[in-house]
């Protein structure tokens, strides 16, 4: 376990040091002015060469305290369409057993149409996706503690973002949101009952305030920070209240990663009767810095939509 | 096992990215006159520096006028002695409001674009 905690440490602490030089904040789907970051509980409205590792999620439940150590890589295939695979490594701690092995793997097909500017500044796109949680992939025991499905699912997402830079007061503009719906479809819904997931975060961008509005005189790495809350939420066919978290957070944005850390808080009663706050914190690495080889671009240079 | 297959795999993906990254997108990184300022008097160029060095055939930047007239004195070029400054000649420039709107292409080969408003005269 030394080992692992690590390993964490230093992916999360050199890529940052060796990046500190770069300047000014960038991340991913971009629309315009805007640039949506990619958020932490929920996936971000656009496709995109990049990997989230290690997303580490710390939760304590009423009887253990579970932790996972998550992995995510996303490839471009064409501009506009693209492929993802996540998945991570579990633990969970408790006085009567310690439980620890792999998370089955879900991946994602997702084809982003090309952002909206039909007047200035409407900074509006828009993503479809299917993401499909590939059951037998994880840890045996896991599954057989009930701890990961045992069932898989299919789930047909929308997702979206929209900036207001078009508000006509300027220190609104900065704001932005960003959603996900999704229907997931379980294998075999007598035992694990399909559900609808729903999720939306809004985002104030001190980039998009510092290089679209009004520079402001304060300390750079403040300009690079997007304060956000999160909200992810789960309502499953087998009834009962919705559960979810409402996560508040930060986000730092560089040249060529994004640092991401938020606290994670039950959304309701219901959903603190499974955990209680946990945090989660992410190196997100932008993938298209390797601009000149297949790792960092599209395999076929060509837009879907044709645009 | 498991543990030095996930440690093996978390320590290469952070030493293997970090010295490979060579590029990123070029955004806006500060202007001068800054973006969304008041300047008393009519700045004779406008300065604009990028996260990234640009492509000078396929970067460009433009301002004009609130009835969008444009004001600046000839193209945009890019500063020979830093390629991520892109520098504008203005015409004098009445007191008023001006949008700065920027096109940039980086050696990565991404196009970003925005604009700001910056206002001369007592603001």
């Amino acid at each position: 376990m030394s080992r692992l905690i690590a390993a964490l440490v230093a992916a999360l602490a050199f890529p940052p040091f060796i990046f500190m030089m770069s300047s000014a904040a960038q991340a991913h789907v971009v629309c315009g002015n805007r640039v949506f970051p990619t958020t932490l509980t929920m996936d971000d409205p656009g496709v995109s060469d990049e990997m989230s590792l290690p997303t580490i999620n710390l939760t304590p439940t009423p009887t253990a305290q579970s932790n996972s150590y998550g992995y995510e890589w996303d490839k471009t295939i064409t501009e506009d369409l693209g492929f993802g695979i996540n998945g991570g490594y579990l633990t969970q701690r408790s006085p009567s057993q310690n439980l620890n092995g792999w998370d089955n793997i879900t991946v994602t097909l997702k084809d982003q149409h090309p952002c909206f500017n039909r007047h200035p500044h409407e900074e509006l796109v828009f993503s479809v996706g299917l993401v499909r949680l590939i059951p037998g992939t994880g840890s045996t025991r896991l599954r057989t503690a009930g701890v990961i499905d045992d069932v898989g699912s299919t789930s047909p997402t929308f997702y979206f973002g929209k900036g207001f830079g078009d508000l006509s007061a300027p220190y609104l503009r900065p704001f932005a949101i960003t959603g996900e719906l999704s229907r997931d479809f379980s294998d075999t819904p007598t035992a694990n009952p399909s559900a609808w997931s729903y999720a939306v975060s809004l985002q104030y961008s001190m980039p998009y305030l510092q290089q679209s509005v009004q520079a402001q005189h304060i300390p750079q790495f403040l300009t690079r920070m997007t304060p956000l809350v999160e909200i992810a939420m789960t309502s499953s066919d087998a009834g009962g209240p919705p559960t979810g978290t409402i996560s508040p957070g930060i986000l730092y944005d560089a040249n060529t990663w994004q640092l991401g850390a938020e606290a994670v808080i039950p959304a309701n009663s219901a959903t603190r009767q499974g955990q209680g706050t946990g945090f989660i914190i992410q190196y997100h690495q932008f993938l298209d810095t390797f601009y000149k080889s297949w790792f960092g671009r599209p395999i076929i240079k060509k837009n879907l939509w044709g645009s | 096992m498991t543990m030095r297959v996930l440690t093996s795999i978390f320590v290469l993906a952070a030493l293997c990215i970090a010295p490979a990254a060579v590029g990123a997108h070029a955004f806006l990184d500060h202007a001068d006159p800054a973006v969304g300022s008041s300047v008393p008097t009519s700045p004779s160029v406008l300065h604009l520096w990028f996260t990234q060095e640009l492509e000078p055939a396929f970067s460009w930047a433009t301002v004009s006028d609130r009835s969008g007239a444009t004001v600046n004195d000839g193209a945009a070029t890019i500063d020979p002695g830093n390629k991520s400054e892109l520098d504008i000649k203005l015409k004098q420039l009445p007191p008023g409001t001006y949008t700065v709107k920027w096109h940039a292409l980086s050696v990565d080969t991404h196009t970003t674009e925005g604009d700001f408003t910056f206002h001369v005269g007592k603001g």
